[in-house]
């Protein structure tokens, strides 16, 4: 089983999907940077002066850290940098979860359609699940890549 | 040190694209979301400018006798107006109608003679500059809206009118979804 998990085989598929999902993710946002200052500010959770910054940098580290994860370019801390990023979205979906604040994702940009509150607070729920098997996609790079770790 | 650099390229990366960026899209680094950001060159300790004849509107002109009075709030940035009290300022030709959706929104239909004031976009406190230096009375009510429920953009837009002097803004609370239920007017488009 540990075998199979660590195999080259299935970590090569996992960075391809992990890679890909950032880099649209990342590509979406970058399109609109002002969508997604709205989204970051939504959250309610970053600095009114850090939002913009943050706008304009994540999704190209999203894009840059997907490719190099693509590539294979230093692909553990490419898995250990969006693992990072991942926590971090889980905890700021969370929080708002439990202040029971509905905010848009803003995973893939600004979102085209109008939801409810209810449906905002469902689609939440549902991303920090998909974060979470995103996160345990890179922790198999991870774990499968334990001999490449620079002493 | 390789996620350094995987974040240094990224900052690099930002740089450039939003160097190279278009209006709308284009975002200022420091962004100014918070209570105090006011754009600088205008407001409280700044002359006003001398307001043109035609530039002066003032809270009654327009109004029919016996209309709802708005009275400035000198001590809050906005109150919050109902579509009916909506529907009178617009019918009254001369309140100003500020939109603080996104441009690209805007284009997709707006309240009729609304300007656009997208609070998102770099060139807002260059807008509210300008609006502030055409001279209008700063005490005539200015409507503004977003999108409803719970958009925070027209209330953003608000402070930042306020900071500079703008002292009868009103929020209207529903926003364009209940202009749009109301089946009022709209302007598709960049035009007002």
């Amino acid at each position: 089983m540990r075998g199979r998990l660590a195999s080259e085989w299935l970590t090569v598929r996992v960075q391809f999907v992990l890679a890909a999902f950032f880099v649209l993710a990342g590509i979406a946002k970058i399109a609109d940077p002002p969508g997604f200052a709205h989204e970051i500010h939504n959250y309610g959770l970053v600095p009114g002066k850090l939002v913009n910054a943050m706008a304009l940098i994540l999704p190209w580290l999203e894009v840059i850290t997907g490719v190099g994860l693509f590539l294979g370019i230093a692909r553990r801390s490419a898995a250990r940098l969006l693992g990072i990023l991942l926590i971090v979205f889980i905890v700021a979906l969370g929080i708002n979860l439990a202040r029971k604040k509905p905010v848009d994702c803003g995973c893939f940009g600004t979102a085209k359609v109008q939801k409810t509150d209810a449906e905002r607070l469902k689609d939440m729920k549902l991303v920090i699940l998909r974060d979470v098997g995103l996160l345990l996609l890179a922790g198999q790079i991870l774990y499968a890549t334990k001999r490449e770790e620079r002493i | 040190m390789d996620a350094f650099l995987f974040v240094a390229a990224a900052v690099l990366a930002a740089l450039f694209s939003n160097a190279f960026a278009g209006t709308e899209r284009r975002l200022k680094w420091i962004g100014s979301y918070e209570r105090g950001a006011a754009p600088t060159g205008v407001g409280p300790g700044v002359a006003k400018p001398t307001p043109g004849p035609e530039a002066v509107v003032t809270p009654s002109l327009g109004a029919p006798a016996g209309a709802k009075a708005f009275p400035p709030h000198p001590d809050k940035a906005s109150a919050d107006i109902s579509g009916e009290d909506v529907m009178e300022l617009h019918a009254r030709k001369t309140v100003p109608f500020l939109d603080a959706r996104r441009t690209s929104v805007y284009r997709d239909g707006h309240i009729a003679g609304a300007r656009p004031f997208s609070v998102w976009e770099s060139d807002v406190d260059e807008k509210v500059k300008a609006y502030f230096a055409e001279g209008t009375d700063q005490s005539a009510p200015i409507v503004v809206y977003c999108s409803g429920g719970n958009c925070e953009d027209s209330h953003m837009l608000a402070e930042k009118l306020y900071l500079v002097g703008f002292d009868n803004v009103l929020i209207y609370k529903d926003g364009y979804p209940d202009w749009i239920q109301r089946g009022l007017p709209v302007t598709k488009g960049s035009e007002p």
